[in-house]
């Protein structure tokens, strides 16, 4: 009988160890691993929430290890096959549709997709949705379309309004023009409105064409359409921008003088960036002086659509032992307004929540997201693309540059980007 | 004396146990540490003939198969015949290495060993002097030397610029002009082959004097007395002598060229429109940039039958058959 009753004993707990899934209980220690990049604002608005959530839950620890850029993106390709990432993984939202057969879906007992559609921003929540599952949950939106930074101390000697009043985007270009500088060799030395990088050509290119009414995407999401009516009016009004002299594109792309570099060293009176370059250009270039703010440009025709990336957010391994607790702090640090506000500001990031965007300590504190609060409904996610990076950083970008500088026509343009980006489906 | 031999057997015996365990003790730890070496080219070798990105989850085994199909030759067959985006960047990049290697190698000859031959000649005190001044940039990090050489090609601030507006000239974008090239070539290739030469001449100028210290005066004191100049002398007598050296150089230049990545990475990243993109900046860009790590491991296998042709075929050219 003894025996009975202690096989019983046994039987029953290994029932319950299979039963809770290697679920941890309230007082059970439990170490998590919670992997960063390298972003000194960013981490430190981690760190803060990390101690807030062990001082909640004290028999919880919460390690963080964080990596510079491009190590992180080789240790996570290397370690995630391997299955020995970390609990918690910190993801660009773009780059879910590359990772997710390595991640664990978000537990409907956690937020259901329709939650979290209705809690943020489509844009930054668009990046973790992969066939209808839900991966993870963004922090910031991150949008690169609409925003320039703008020099007031040049504004002012050109004799120029400031803050200018833009109501189409001639408007720019013409302000644009009066505020070019050229040296004694005729090489522009300042250029009136910057905009040949990689993501202003590239988010201002897609943002125009949705603009215009048209799509890059077909109408299943299987290919693209680049070369359509509304990418050609679209990339005929930047050459034209271009060809009125504003910006040199020879001078002034991602190699040399790329936007928050020109910007902050006095060599671009308007700058079109993401506002994550305020916090980077303040910290980069203490010895800027001049005045200065960042203000969003009108469409280039109707509606303010466009598309935005998903941005940074949280993601949790499927090898993690203890995943109930790793969603539990990814739940506690993104979607509790207070925390996410806490982060936002921390990092100078966009809210991916409306609820914490319009927030009075964002209006005073980060005043350009005040500014954006009207556009950023209009802001589509940018598609789950098969390879984004490639899209649009070795297509997109260098093909229009391209065609900025004169070396290709816009009809060459469009169709080389048409193609190799459709290759990019094999 | 029975006893003595006996005594000696048992020592050297002993000698030749601790030798054995030496030996073991060394070799084993390599031949774990090779083996590893060994695995990686292995895992690389198989790669090339799949779709695998580490992205995927792909198959049971090591993640191949499933959604990191199998696609034999495939790799290799789009890469000389397709029309995707990779398939072109591959082709442009191989033809930017061969350009950037082929210029490379008779640029650094034409420099070093003149170079090394006018140091030879002069005085011991400042021999020395200059030999470590032109070894400086050998010492210096890749990173250190692109930095310096991206700010002289700064269009607006830079002083290669600087200087052609003081004679008048127009300012070039020699990092970002996709338009401006000479012979050929564009601009921008020109400009980061010079910054390596600048930093990679140092190392052979060093090997080309060691070399030339070793061509025997003799020989060259009988060229002179049957009436060869210093030319012919150089010409006939030194540069036959040191064939092995050369042949040292040119592989190792060669080699070095092939794989070259960070001075580039640094100062253009393969821009203006990709004419400064050469095959490890590919190779890179594919691995960790995009995730195509089997796209990346049959590149690399190109670039390794690259390397070993090219070298097979300058050792058929410059060997030599005698010893002096």
């Amino acid at each position: 009988m003894k025996k009975l009753m202690f096989v019983f004993v046994i039987i029953s707990m290994m029932l319950v160890a299979c039963g809770t899934g290697g679920q941890v209980t309230g007082n059970e220690k439990v170490t998590l691993r919670l992997w960063t990049h390298t972003n000194n604002a960013f981490n430190t608005g981690y760190d803060a929430l990390i101690t807030a959530y062990q001082t909640e839950h004290p028999n919880v620890t919460i390690n963080r290890e964080s990596f510079e850029y491009d190590l992180y993106l080789q240790t996570l390709q290397t370690a995630m096959p391997a299955g020995e990432e970390a609990d918690i993984i910190q993801l660009f939202g773009t780059w879910t549709s590359q990772y997710y057969e390595r991640l664990a879906p978000v537990p409907s007992n956690v937020m259901t997709l329709d939650q979290a559609k209705k809690l943020f921003y489509s844009a930054p929540v668009g990046g973790f949705i992969v066939d209808g599952k839900l991966y993870g949950f963004p922090q910031e939106f991150n949008c690169e379309y609409g925003g320039v930074l703008v020099n007031k101390t040049m504004f002012q000697a050109a004799g120029l309004t400031f803050p200018p009043q833009w109501k189409t985007m001639d408007d720019v270009v013409a302000d644009g023009l009066k505020l070019v500088q050229k040296d004694a060799s005729g090489m522009m030395s300042v250029a009136g409105f910057h905009f040949t990088s990689a993501d202003p050509i590239a988010f201002s290119f897609l943002a125009g064409i949705k603009q215009r009414g048209g799509d890059y995407w077909n109408t299943d999401h299987t290919g693209f359409t680049f070369n359509t009516p509304e990418a050609k009016v679209q990339l005929e009004w930047m050459v034209n921008a271009v060809q009125s002299g504003i910006v040199d594109p020879l001078v002034f792309n991602d190699a040399t003088n790329p936007v928050i570099d020109a910007f902050f060293t006095n060599k671009a009176a308007i700058g079109y960036i993401g506002a994550w370059a305020i916090a980077e250009g303040q910290t980069n270039f203490p010895d800027f002086a001049d005045e200065w703010d960042y203000i969003y440009l009108p469409p280039t025709q109707g509606e303010p659509v466009f598309v935005a990336d998903s941005g940074w957010g949280l993601t949790v391994s499927p090898n993690s032992k203890s995943q109930d607790v790793a969603w539990d702090f990814i739940k506690f640090v993104t979607t509790d307004t207070k925390n996410a506000l806490s982060w936002n500001l921390a990092s100078g990031t966009i809210p991916a929540m409306p609820e914490v965007a319009k927030s009075s300590d964002i209006a005073s504190k980060e005043p350009w997201v005040a500014k954006a609060l009207d556009i950023l409904p209009d802001g589509e996610y940018l598609g789950n693309m098969p390879d984004r990076d490639l899209v649009m950083y070795e297509i997109i970008y260098p093909r229009i540059l391209e065609a900025l500088q004169g070396v290709t026509s816009i009809d060459e343009a469009l169709a080389t980007i048409d193609s190799e980006a459709n290759s990019t489906f094999k | 004396m029975k006893l003595l031999l006996k005594q000696e057997k048992r020592q050297k015996g002993g000698l030749a146990i601790a030798k054995g365990r030496f030996v073991l003790g060394i070799t084993v730890p390599l031949l774990i540490y090779e083996s590893l070496g060994l695995f990686i080219i292995g895992w690389a070798f198989v790669l090339m003939f799949f779709k695998y990105s580490s992205g995927r989850l792909g198959g049971p085994i090591l993640g191949l198969g499933g959604s990191n199909p199998f696609v034999g030759f495939g790799n290799f067959i789009e890469m000389f015949n397709g029309t995707s985006v990779e398939a072109n960047l591959f082709r442009i990049s191989l033809k930017n290495t061969l350009i950037f290697a082929l210029a490379v190698l008779p640029l650094n000859l034409m420099i070093t060993l003149p170079l090394a031959y006018l140091l030879e000649s002069i005085g011991e005190r400042f021999k020395a002097l200059y030999r470590t001044i032109y070894f400086l940039p050998v010492l210096t990090s890749s990173v250190g030397v692109a930095l310096i050489w991206l700010s002289m090609y700064d269009p607006q601030a830079g002083w290669i610029n600087a200087i052609i507006r003081l004679f008048g000239g127009t300012p070039v974008s020699w990092l970002s002009d996709p338009r401006a090239g000479f012979a050929g070539v564009s601009v921008a290739m020109w400009a980061v082959i010079l910054a390596y030469l600048w930093q990679d001449y140092g190392y052979n100028m060093v090997i080309f004097i060691a070399a030339l210290q070793g061509v025997p005066q003799e020989l060259k004191d009988t060229a002179m007395m049957d009436g060869a100049n210093r030319w012919q002398t150089f010409i006939k007598i030194t540069i036959p002598l040191i064939r092995p050296t050369m042949l040292f150089v040119c592989v190792m230049t060669m080699l070095s060229s092939f794989q070259v990545f960070d001075i580039i990475q640094v100062m253009t990243n393969g821009d203006p429109g990709n004419q400064t993109q050469v095959l490890m900046l590919d190779i890179y860009k594919n691995a960790f940039r995009y995730q195509q790590l089997g796209w990346a491991a049959a590149e690399s296998f190109i670039l390794f039958l690259l390397v070993m042709g090219v070298t097979i075929i300058q050792m058929r050219l410059l060997r030599t058959e005698w010893e002096y």
